[in-house]
């Protein structure tokens, strides 16, 4: 790169430009130089010594911080996101409609046990964590994380809406269920022969046809907090796959109505302490759209029709880039992200978006899929191997 | 069908109602451009335009959600916009989309039921303040049932149910500008909807991208939708001149 500047006639050393220099200076051509192969037979390799579909190293440490009940360091090359979640209690007494929005029918144990199938129970699930919030996720960018992003400035519209993002994502996966969230107390039965204490009354089998519903007292409402500490572009796979571990990670204590106290008690015996049982194990890729040509955003004359564009394979104008860091993001307006998740091998799409441009089409789309499932195989691996 | 209409407003540039005919919502837009921005927000980018979205919920302060579709619009528009015409650099162009009625949005719904409508709304008022525009588009939502139907334009509650939302906007050259879609799928299944929507929006008869307008037929596709509310707009505005004949 440093020696196109000084080609043809020779130059005194001190004016040839190191590469960082030209990186500077002139961006777009250094990454186009970098993205274009020398022949049509090599692949394109990036500025930072990737392949096109590749993505960065990887690693993830759960059980970081002593004081959340699970949390999670996830570093994606130079990105790395802390989150931590923190559990705390909700009293069915406090949530002003609970009388009126749980028909007290729906609660019934019977129903829950057997009778409901997995879909009707999907469906009550969802309804109570988004109605009741029980999932607070937040995200904090201004950690000084980047140069841009002024420390201790209010969250920036990137922050807030990675945040919501996370929060809707985490609501269409139904990632997780209402059911361990739910504090239970199955009253005693004064009328029958058999008196049981207020402790034993959690158990379910013992419930006699004429006896007291059992019902909810409390919800754990999980605040989901995630840090950017290292912001080199990829903010949004980084704090999701934070998240993810996090949660996989988080242990609630074994909580329970006391009657006589009329409160909730938890145990503090850390065997008894639960952890959540996720469904399913979606994984983000993103994905950027680098152009060749810097200005074919802007000239309406030439930007030709779809079909047009299909044909015309000649020069490649497009480069779509996994996993972008912050230099290419800065270069890039194009963006793709794909959430997937796999069932007995059987690749499904959780979520997938495209904006900011037209050069990504439904064929880019199915291969962006492909390279999402193969990044999922290696996350899973490095979430479980923590 | 209600028609939009165009150029309601006296204050600002341009502005547009889009009422949604299956889902209810009813979006007013305004657009100012180009005005100068009052801080120098520009300094990125100061070649181009500055395209500014700010999403107004009817009966709350915007909060998050309103944050991350204000986002997605600027993408798309500020894709669109010709943001280095003539007396268009380092100045902004400001919409602002207010929604006027509808089901109202709660903490953590998912925003592409109203997505459509917004974009519409946005794009009929920059052509009524005559920003310079690359191209057009239309936008549709799509829903999968659980049966495996696709379901054009659900409505909120019916949104719902479905295991699958998915949003589309093409472009009056066929390009998909946005895509945005949630819920359990896989990609046969959005390769499915993605021809719907590109039926839906161009229309069936001609695959060239430019939409005819023969009678009764364009008005199936969306872009001739909004062909229709800018050319009743400009047969109104220059009726004076149609009576001097």
């Amino acid at each position: 790169m440093a020696s196109s500047a000084t080609t043809g006639n020779p130059m005194p050393p001190s004016l040839s430009m190191p590469p960082s220099q030209f990186a500077r200076l002139q961006p777009h051509a250094y990454l186009r130089a970098h993205l274009s192969p020398p022949s049509s037979d090599q692949p394109s390799v990036r500025a930072n010594g990737r392949a096109t579909s590749q993505f960065r190293v990887t690693s993830v440490n759960t059980g970081s911080l002593t004081h959340a009940n699970g949390s999670a360091v996830v570093r994606i090359g130079d990105t790395t996101a802390v989150c931590g979640v923190r559990a705390e209690l909700l009293h069915t007494s406090d949530i002003s409609s609970w009388g009126v929005s749980q028909a007290p029918s729906k609660q019934n144990p019977t129903n829950t046990n057997e009778a409901k199938d997995s879909k009707s129970e999907d469906e009550d699930d969802q309804g109570q964590i988004q109605d009741l919030n029980l999932l607070v996720p937040n995200l904090s960018l201004s950690t000084g994380c980047a140069p841009g992003l002024t420390p201790g400035a209010p969250p920036s519209a990137l922050a807030q809406s990675l945040s919501h993002q996370i929060l809707s994502l985490l609501h269409t996966t139904n990632l997780v269920r209402a059911d361990d969230l739910r504090i239970w107390y199955q009253p005693p039965n004064f009328d029958s022969e058999e008196f049981h204490n207020p402790g034993e009354g959690m158990e379910v089998d013992t419930e006699q046809s004429g006896g007291p519903e059992r019902e909810i007292k409390a919800f754990w409402v999980l605040y989901i907090d995630i840090m950017i500490l290292s912001m080199a572009g990829n903010a949004f796979d980084a704090a999701w796959a934070s998240v993810l571990a996090a949660l996989r990670d988080t242990k609630l204590p074994n909580a329970w109505w006391d009657d006589d106290n009329e409160t909730i008690l938890c145990s503090d015996d850390f065997a008894e302490a639960h952890r959540l049982t996720l469904r399913g194990l979606p994984i983000a890729s993103s994905f950027c759209c680098f152009e060749g040509d810097a200005a074919a955003g802007w000239r309406a004359n030439v930007i030709p029709d779809a079909e047009e564009q299909k044909k015309k394979k000649g020069s490649q104008q497009k480069w779509i880039l996994a996993d972008p860091d912050g230099y290419e993001e800065g270069l890039t307006q194009e963006r793709a992200c794909v959430v997937v998740d796999k069932e007995n091998g059987k690749t499904i799409i959780v979520k997938m978006e495209k904006h900011g441009g037209w050069n990504v089409d439904s064929d880019d789309l199915r291969k962006l899929v492909d390279v999402s499932s193969q990044r999922w195989d290696d996350l899973k691996q490095a979430l479980e191997q923590c | 069908m209600v028609s939009p209409i165009l150029s309601q407003l006296n204050r600002p540039d341009g502005s547009a109602a889009y009422k949604c005919p299956a889902t209810g919502y009813n979006i007013l837009g305004a657009v100012n451009g180009p005005v100068e921005l009052p801080a120098r927000r520009d300094a990125l980018k100061p070649e181009e335009a500055t395209v500014e979205v700010f999403v107004k919920p009817g009966t709350t302060t915007a909060g998050v959600a309103e944050r991350y579709v204000e986002g997605i619009l600027r993408s798309v528009l500020g894709k669109v916009v010709l943001g280095r015409e003539k007396g268009f650099p380092r100045r902004g162009v400001i919409i602002t989309l207010a929604i006027a009625g509808g089901e109202n949005m709660d903490r953590g719904d998912s925003y592409l039921t109203i997505l459509p409508s917004l974009l519409h709304a946005a794009l009929l008022s920059m052509i009524s303040a005559s920003v310079p525009l690359s191209m057009t588009f239309s936008a549709a939502l799509f829903g999968v049932t659980k049966t495996g139907d696709i379901v054009r334009d659900p409505s909120p509650t019916a949104a719902k149910a479905s295991v699958s939302l998915h949003v589309f906007a093409i472009s009056s050259k066929g390009h998909l500008l946005l895509n945005e879609s949630e819920g359990r799928f896989d990609f046969d299944t959005w390769e499915l909807v993605h021809q719907r929507a590109l039926s839906v929006c161009q229309g069936t008869a001609s695959a060239d991208g430019d939409v005819t307008m023969g009678e009764g037929a364009a008005s199936a596709s969306l872009h001739g939708l909004i062909r229709e509310a800018v050319e009743d707009q400009i047969y109104s505005d220059y009726a004076y001149k149609l009576d001097s004949i």
